[in-house]
């Protein structure tokens, strides 16, 4: 009995000190930090204030946060009306055909995004391919502003994260029992009546956990707005790592963590809702 | 006629796609052989850039690095991990939901948060930043996920087992080493893979806690795309490429196999 | 099994990354210093040099201040920073007799810098920034001051160097103020005038500027001489101007902080990079105009003659080197972050 005790108490032990040490307490540290006053000496120092979250969301930052807030749900909006036909087709095609349509769909996904990222900026560069193909084809004789821009940001975020929409979307709409939709359509459902009534509904859960994979990394991942973004597209990650990183001031920086955090949050409410209720095992 | 209609619309539509996931790699694949060092405009083939990477040491340590974080931290992670599925699948304690949180936590918060955390975190232990708070961060990082997989698994198990191992006098840790981990085999390895590819693939977390002393890829590749260092680039993402193609086919084959 | 598996890993542990072979670690501007040096000096020494980048002097600044545990050996402040350096003892005094290499290090510029006894710093390279135009898309002769690159047909054109004080002076320069002018009324007007200035700005780049201008993603913007010196041999339109008004310039150093966990190492390498052999091959390689007298003799004519790396008379007299900006710096920080943000 006591050597169990022990083992029980030395597991016990070790996950919590791991999960105080390197979860909880960093949490903590950025509630306690985004709420200290900037100090030049030692960066961060008392008294406490709430001065760094009213700067945050007054002092011009709301602006940054509603633009990135809309091209991450423009680029999240790209990827479901490109994602859903494509995983409902994945669905579709012939057992020999699937998995090599998955594994094709994977496998970009296996090469670091930081690459994938470069690579877009290959594509629209002034002397990039889309340019040297479209002078090539006479379509245009001066090289199209490609680069640098929103619409650089956009492609670069929906060629990263197109197949986190597919997945989550192919395996919801896989367990979708075609004979349904051919009942459906037996029963002289339209094409859009069979969609709306039948397939929609069902795909609910597959389209929340998609809009979240996607949704939240477009925010965050500040090194797309950075290679094609020319700097001034700032979503909440760069702005966030300027903070840390260039300008110093952490509690701001902290405090825009904060938020992020709470929007996370809020998004993961519907999800939550869309799930059934895991069934707790009881020890 | 309606039906071949929709079967051309269906496969053009899946060619676009694929054709807007693979174009822009291969020219990646493509210009990495091409001679000329800022111009898009072919010059003629070359493996020049792929011998300046095999002189370039900073790469080849940087890649070593990368790889002996990604196997220790993965190691730590399932070890770990194992131990903390058990404790919540098997044992009551007090916190035992605060430890539950704390998971689902990990698994959503934003890397972006994650990294300024553990950079604060840094700030105040006697952590130097190098390898050790790497090894910590991404430890941190892939355990969520080593948990999740070991604790349905667990769930898979038969509870009978567990007790008649008691009964026979068993101690919690030979049931742990004797029964459970061997039974975790399976889950152990795709764990072990999973965060494996994690580690090696982290550009947002290691960017806050990584230090001069332990360079790591990810962190490489990013420095050299942000000074515009591009062929060699090209190079390495055609390596990594072929790298990841390998292994797919080989796992795919592997699994047809059994 | 565990026990094996343990053991293993301290044994990978202590081999590799824990073996305590000698190494420096450089924290040094992007593309700023060849690799082929660093491995000559690795060759010579045995030391094995880390090199991680940087793209502003106010990142370099607030790694040391925020990360002090993050050990760098050899870093390359401008030398408006090394005042501000050292005053919080970020950085430690030179000893001299370690670096005997300093008599080569004898530009008549060297008085203008904050540090002209290089106690604490030792000139590197020294550039100032101009006007750079793709000959191609915009003729040259038409842009000849800085008040140029407000003209609305420049819209959405501009690559700005992301460097706020060399952004700020700009203004400043426009607007007839002193460069390094601290006066918080002044900062505000330079802020609105450069708020003006916005519409035209395509992006904000210090590191990838060279890549920018080559690829002609950039036809007209601000830039390093030096930088754009490289940028001609690759792109032979690119063509690099001294503004009329008055121009900053700059001297970056090398330093050694004062945490460095390697000083001798640290120590061996600056004095290296002042060998003149040395100081020649990285000026021919990074194209800036190095400091080093000994060094210039073993330069090629071209780079010796070209004008844009030895700026004439004319306008080394309207030259004003940059300096600390000292309290000053938060209002700056405050007014680049809103124009950075476009409010």
């Amino acid at each position: 009995m006591r050597a169990s005790q022990r083992f029980k108490f030395i597991s016990l032990s070790i996950t919590w000190a791991w999960f105080g040490i390197f979860v909880l307490a960093p949490i903590v540290l950025i509630g306690i930090t985004s709420i200290l006053t900037q100090n030049e000496i030692s960066i961060v120092s008392t008294p406490l204030t709430i001065q760094s979250f009213y700067d945050t969301l007054t002092g011009g930052y709301a602006p940054i946060f509603l633009y990135s807030l809309l091209i991450a749900a423009t680029t999240t909006l790209l990827c479901l009306l490109i994602g859903y036909p494509f995983a409902f087709i994945i669905t579709r095609a012939s057992n020999r055909f699937r998995p090599l349509m998955l594994m094709l769909l994977m496998i970009p996904f296996w090469v670091s995004s930081l690459i994938r990222a470069y690579a877009m900026v290959i594509m629209l560069k002034a002397q990039g391919l889309i340019n040297i193909a479209l002078i090539y084809l006479g379509i245009i004789y001066k090289p199209l502003h490609l680069l640098y821009t929103d619409f650089a940001v956009m492609s670069g975020l929906l060629y990263n994260l197109l197949p986190f929409m597919v997945l989550p979307l192919y395996a919801n709409l896989a367990k979708l029992d075609h004979t349904l939709i051919e009942a459906a359509q037996d029963l002289g459902a339209t094409r859009w009546q069979t969609f709306k009534g039948v397939i929609l509904p069902h795909s609910i859960p597959g389209i929340i956990s998609g809009v979240i994979l996607v949704f939240l990394p477009a925010m965050t991942l500040f090194y797309i707005p950075e290679f094609l973004g020319g700097a001034k597209t700032l979503l909440i990650g760069n702005l966030i790592q300027h903070e840390f990183l260039v300008i110093g001031n952490w509690p701001k920086g902290a405090a825009a963590s904060v938020i992020l955090m709470l929007i996370t949050l809020l998004l993961l409410i519907p999800y939550w809702k869309s799930q059934p209720k895991p069934t707790r095992a009881k020890s | 006629m309606i039906k071949i209609n929709e079967k051309i619309i269906t496969n053009c539509f899946s060619f676009l796609i694929y054709a807007f996931l693979y174009i822009p790699i291969l020219v990646v694949v493509v210009y990495s052989f091409n001679k000329s060092q800022f111009s898009m405009i072919w010059e003629g083939f070359s493996l020049k850039w792929y011998r300046e990477l095999i002189n370039d040491h900073e790469i080849l340590t940087a890649t070593w690095h990368s790889l002996l974080l990604g196997f220790l931290a993965s190691t730590s992670a399932v070890l770990l991990g194992s131990l903390a599925a058990v404790c919540i699948k098997r044992y009551k304690f007090q916190g035992r939901k605060l430890l539950h949180g704390l998971v689902f936590t990990l698994v959503v918060i934003p890397d972006l948060v994650m990294g300024i955390a553990l950079l604060i975190l840094f700030h105040f232990l006697p952590v130097p930043l190098g390898f050790w708070s790497l090894f910590f961060a991404h430890t941190t990082f892939c355990l969520p996920f080593v948990i999740v997989t070991l604790h349905a698994r667990l769930g898979q198990l038969d509870k009978h087992l567990f007790e008649s191992a008691k009964d026979l006098g068993a101690s919690e840790f030979v049931l742990f080493r004797q029964i459970i981990l061997p039974l975790l085999g399976p889950a152990l390895i795709s764990s072990w893979l999973l965060s494996f590819t994690l580690s090696i693939d982290d550009v947002i977390i290691s960017y806050f806690v990584a230090g001069p002393s332990f360079e790591i890829l990810p962190l490489k590749i990013y420095a050299m795309v942000r000074t515009g260092v591009t062929p060699e680039v090209n190079a390495i993402s055609t390596i990594i490429l072929g790298f990841t193609l390998l292994f797919v086919v080989g796992a795919t084959l592997i699994r047809r196999k059994k | 099994m565990i026990k094996r598996l343990f053991s293993l890993l301290l044994i990978v542990l202590s081999t590799n990354a824990f073996a305590q072979k000698s190494q420096i670690n450089i924290y040094c501007w992007g593309n700023y210093i060849p690799k082929e040096i660093l491995r000559k000096f690795e060759a010579e020494t045995g030391i094995h040099v880390n090199l991680s980048e940087y793209d502003s002097n106010s990142v370099l600044y607030i790694k040391l201040k925020t990360v002090p545990k993050s050990y760098y050996d050899v870093i390359f402040p401008s030398s408006s920073y090394v005042t501000r350096m050292k005053n919080e003892h970020l950085i430690r005094k030179l000893d001299h007799s370690k670096l005997p290499n300093i008599k080569n290090i004898n530009n008549a510029l060297l008085q203008h810098s904050v540090d002209p006894m290089m106690d604490y710093s030792i000139p590197y390279f020294w550039g100032t920034t101009g006007i750079i135009v793709n000959d191609k898309y915009h003729n040259p002769k038409n842009i000849t001051s800085w008040q140029a690159l407000w003209l609305p047909k420049y819209k959405n054109q501009l690559l700005i160097l992301d460097d706020m004080q060399e952004v700020f002076s700009m203004a400043f320069s426009v607007l007839g103020y002193p460069l390094n002018d601290t006066d918080p009324d002044h900062i505000k007007q330079a802020y609105e005038l450069l708020r003006k200035l916005l519409p035209n700005i395509k992006l904000f780049r210090t590191d990838a500027a060279q890549e920018a201008f080559i690829g002609e993603d950039a036809t007209i913007g601000m830039g390093w001489n030096g930088d754009m010196f490289r940028s001609m041999r690759h792109n032979p339109h690119i063509k690099f101007i001294f503004p009329k008004n008055p121009l900053t310039f700059w001297i970056d150093c090398t330093a050694i902080p004062i945490n460095s966990p390697n000083p001798e190492g640290a120590y061996k390498f600056v004095n290296f990079l002042m060998r003149p052999d040395i100081a020649a091959e990285i000026a021919i390689r990074e194209g800036y105009s190095s400091p080093n007298s000994a060094a210039i003799k073993l330069m090629p004519k071209t780079m010796r003659e070209s004008k844009t790396l030895n700026p004439p008379e004319s306008v080394i007299n309207r030259m004003v080197i940059q300096k600390d900006l000292g309290k000053a710096r938060l209002i700056y920080g405050k007014y680049w972050e809103r124009l950075k943000l476009g409010l």
